[in-house]
């Protein structure tokens, strides 16, 4: 393997891990809103403009990344199918090529449209009644990811219920890992008001992340033995090859991830009614704070494994 | 969210420490089968793979005992099959090569051989 070549390749996986995590906290934003802030904002008005900035700026943060990684992911993989350089793949038609004639560059095309109605819609909800186009476009944008990837290149009826499954994965992911930045952000801002509106408000949101985490995990738990069954298929394969140490070594990562959310859940968050609730807001906060940095490192790991290419016994 | 720069930093360290992993390809059954013998010439070869694969960036070539190319040097590729029709080549061992892009973007190529007559 030539120094460019392994360049190349550590590039796509840098720039696949920012992309996924990118995607990832622009969908998570907009669910958290969603189904999180909105629903619990009630009896605490006072919070509305502050959470809904915060959340505005995170899925504008989060979708310019996107785009950004997006357009390098496209370029790196155009040098790296057709061998050309840089330069080359921009001016000789490499680019063009890629995107008309291959699966993986007319869905990021598509995809590239998606972020721009998603663009859209996000500058236009003040002024139009479009928050369900903005939620559904970001779906949209998450979930084709799917078609780039092994789930897209999955053979006959299996490859259906692949992509289904690599959809719901990537949704779930988006929903856990995407809301715990804004969680921490809310937890932080409650710790330091520590007025009953916003306990209240904490409490209420706090209580709702929890249902969707548990709803997330496990979807994200039966998607992942739907895809390794599909991928991996036998013990040998997930022990002996780097595709499988890979898998195992994000799955310990994700079970890492759980754990905490468990500690959340059980511990810290009956804990939210009490008096010290403070204590328990800020302990949360830095509880989710590593989730979130363990989910960083779930997507670093995704980067690299869908460069490999999976051992599939037929 | 008091610090996005280093989130994002962090998950640019995170990437780059991370193993470079490199493809490797699996055919999943050809016809002539690898490495077997056949009574004549075949009309075509096809190759099964074990993902879909991308036809711009997916070819064959096959060449006779004389090292001739017998191809007709077009590929017909159809979801994770690849065939190619030959020419008449004679008896003897017949080598095809391969080099496919799939679906999620892996290149990757092989060769193997089968024996016509005997």
């Amino acid at each position: 393997m030539s120094w460019s070549e392994a360049g190349l390749g550590d590039g796509l996986i840098a720039v696949r891990a920012v992309h996924f995590a990118a995607t990832a906290n622009t969908l998570g934003a907009l669910i958290f809103r969603s189904l999180i802030a909105e629903p619990a904002f009630g009896a605490t008005p006072e919070a509305v403009p502050v959470l809904a900035a915060q959340i505005r700026k995170l899925a504008w943060t989060s979708l310019v990344i996107a785009v950004l990684t997006g357009l390098g992911w496209l370029l790196l993989e155009t040098m790296q199918i057709t061998g050309l350089s840089l330069w080359d793949a921009l001016t000789q038609e490499g680019l063009s090529t890629v995107v008309e004639v291959t699966q993986f560059g007319q869905v990021t095309v598509v995809r590239l449209a998606l972020a721009v109605l998603l663009a859209i819609s996000l500058a236009g909800e003040r002024v139009w009644p479009v928050r369900r186009l903005t939620l559904v476009s970001a779906l949209a944008f998450t979930g084709a990811i799917a078609w780039t990837g092994h789930a897209g290149s999955t053979a006959g009826d299996l490859g259906i219920l692949h992509l289904v499954s690599d959809v719901l994965h990537l949704w779930a992911a988006s929903a856990w890992i995407g809301g715990l930045l804004l969680l921490m952000s809310l937890l932080n801002s409650s710790a330091r008001h520590q007025s009953a509106a916003w306990r209240k408000l904490e409490q209420n949101a706090v209580s709702r992340f929890s249902l969707l985490g548990i709803v997330a995990v496990s979807t994200l738990v039966l998607s992942g033995a739907i895809n390794a069954w599909i991928i991996v298929r036998s013990w040998q394969v997930l022990l002996a090859t780097a595709y499988g140490q890979l898998l195992l070594v994000k799955m310990a990562v994700v079970a890492l991830m759980v754990a905490f959310a468990c500690v959340n859940r059980l511990w810290l968050t009956p804990q939210l009614a009490a008096t010290a609730a403070a204590d328990a807001s800020l302990q949360l906060a830095r509880n989710s704070g590593i989730e979130f940095a363990l989910g960083l490192a779930v997507f670093a790991i995704v980067g690299a494994l869908g460069l490999q290419h999976p051992m599939i016994h037929p | 969210m008091r610090h996005p720069s280093r989130i994002w930093t962090a998950v640019l360290v995170l990437s780059l420490v991370t193993t470079e992993a490199r493809a490797h390809a699996f055919l999943d059954r050809a016809e002539p089968k690898v490495g077997n013998t056949v009574a004549s010439p075949p009309r075509e070869v096809t190759l099964y793979f074990t993902q879909k694969l991308e036809p711009a960036f997916s070819t064959i070539s096959v060449t006779n005992a004389a090292g001739q190319r017998i191809d007709s040097g077009k590929a017909r590729v159809s979801g994770s099959q690849m065939s190619i029709s030959l020419k008449p080549g004679g008896n003897g061992t017949y080598h095809v090569n391969w080099r496919v892009l799939s679906v999620d973007t892996h290149t990757t190529d092989g060769n193997f051989t089968f024996q016509v007559g005997q």
